[in-house]
């Protein structure tokens, strides 16, 4: 499985693309819109996991400009709000919606599912 | 409107507990952040851990290296939650000699994230010890933040809002600086600005434009002096 991880955290997602390598699945990872939309450009990945609030691009429009360039990606929406509006937000706009800090063995087994 | 005015003061305690709240709302997202980096750090420790022991050849230094980010972490969230420790602490205090400097570059930290989601940079330019005011910190900080919450999409193409302080007669003088478009209509404080205006008009401050250098000039004069700082 390959999995695009998309959060303005640089020491969030590279921790967690490290981690997810601990358990096999093929993980890169951007801080930005536009490094998510070049790697989305050069090759396809099965999930895309994305930090609702981003400076620019938040993580919704991000969602619709990635959705555009591969119709077939799945999506997962993280935050670190957690609050009722941020919940009606994620889980209007994707399959699944995790609050941080993430469970790594929820996250996978999260990526398992909606990767089908 | 005088300071013992019922409404000024119902709309000078809305306005603090506004502030008190986006700040609060600003930190705890900020240490959600940044307990989650460590939670994943520690989590990466104990995956490193394992496949060492169960063999893996893994070079150790990659446990330090993320022992010492955790640390950094943990460095960066007290800092911050002293940071509104601070604000919280200022509340009942009135009628003391601050030093803005030590006041704005407080207000900034806590404007830190806000800043970066705008892609912009607040910069306090204001040498410590430099200026000083007799006042209600917390208000003035309330003050001062309503004023960047007005400034911030008002920011030049240089993206940097400066912050400058400086002493005249009978207080201090506090510009928010590089500015495009800032015009006399914006010194209502924004739409919403009634309790900013409040709590302006207890301070004794008047807030006025310079389109042409492009600021927003906040005049605050000394209150008078309390013992202690006690409550007004």
């Amino acid at each position: 499985m390959k999995v695009l991880l998309v959060d303005d955290e640089e020491e969030l997602v590279t921790t967690l693309a490290e981690r997810l390598s601990f358990r096999g699945v093929e993980a890169k990872w951007a801080t930005a819109g536009d490094g998510a939309v070049e790697l989305t450009e050069r090759e396809p990945f099965d999930v895309v996991v994305l930090d609702v609030k981003m400076p620019h691009l938040n993580g919704i429009q991000l969602k619709k400009i990635l959705e555009r360039i591969r119709p077939e990606m799945k999506f997962v929406f993280l935050t670190g709000h957690g609050s009722e509006e941020d919940f009606r937000i994620g889980s209007a706009e994707a399959e699944h919606y995790l609050v941080k800090p993430i469970d790594i063995e929820t996250l996978v087994a999260t990526l398992n599912e909606v990767a089908g | 409107m005088t300071t013992t005015d019922p409404v000024c003061w119902r709309s000078v305690s809305e306005e603090g507990l506004r502030f008190f709240g986006e700040m609060s709302a600003s930190v705890s997202h900020e240490i959600r952040n940044k307990l989650a980096v460590i939670n994943e750090k520690a989590g990466l420790v104990q995956d490193i851990a394992l496949a060492m022991k169960s063999g893996r050849s893994i070079d150790p230094d990659r446990l330090a290296l993320q022992a010492g980010k955790i640390i950094e972490q943990i460095r960066k969230a007290n800092q911050i939650v002293g940071a509104l420790s601070r604000l919280a602490h200022s509340v009942d205090r009135s009628g003391i000699r601050i030093d803005l400097a030590d006041l704005i570059g407080l207000v900034v930290e806590l404007y830190g994230r806000k800043a970066a989601q705008a892609e912009i940079t607040i910069d306090a330019a204001v040498p410590a010890d430099s200026v000083s005011l007799i006042t209600s910190p917390f208000l003035l900080q309330g003050l001062i933040g309503a004023c960047i919450n007005l400034s911030m999409p008002r920011v030049d193409d240089s993206r940097i809002m400066t912050i400058a302080a400086e002493s005249c007669s009978d207080g201090a003088v506090i510009r928010f600086q590089h500015l495009a478009g800032i015009s006399e209509s914006d010194t209502d404080l924004g739409g919403n600005g009634a309790g900013a205006r409040a709590i302006l008009a207890m301070l004794g401050g008047r807030v006025s434009a310079d389109g042409r250098h492009g600021e927003l000039v906040l005049e605050l004069t000394n209150q008078e002096e309390r013992e202690g700082g006690s409550q007004p």
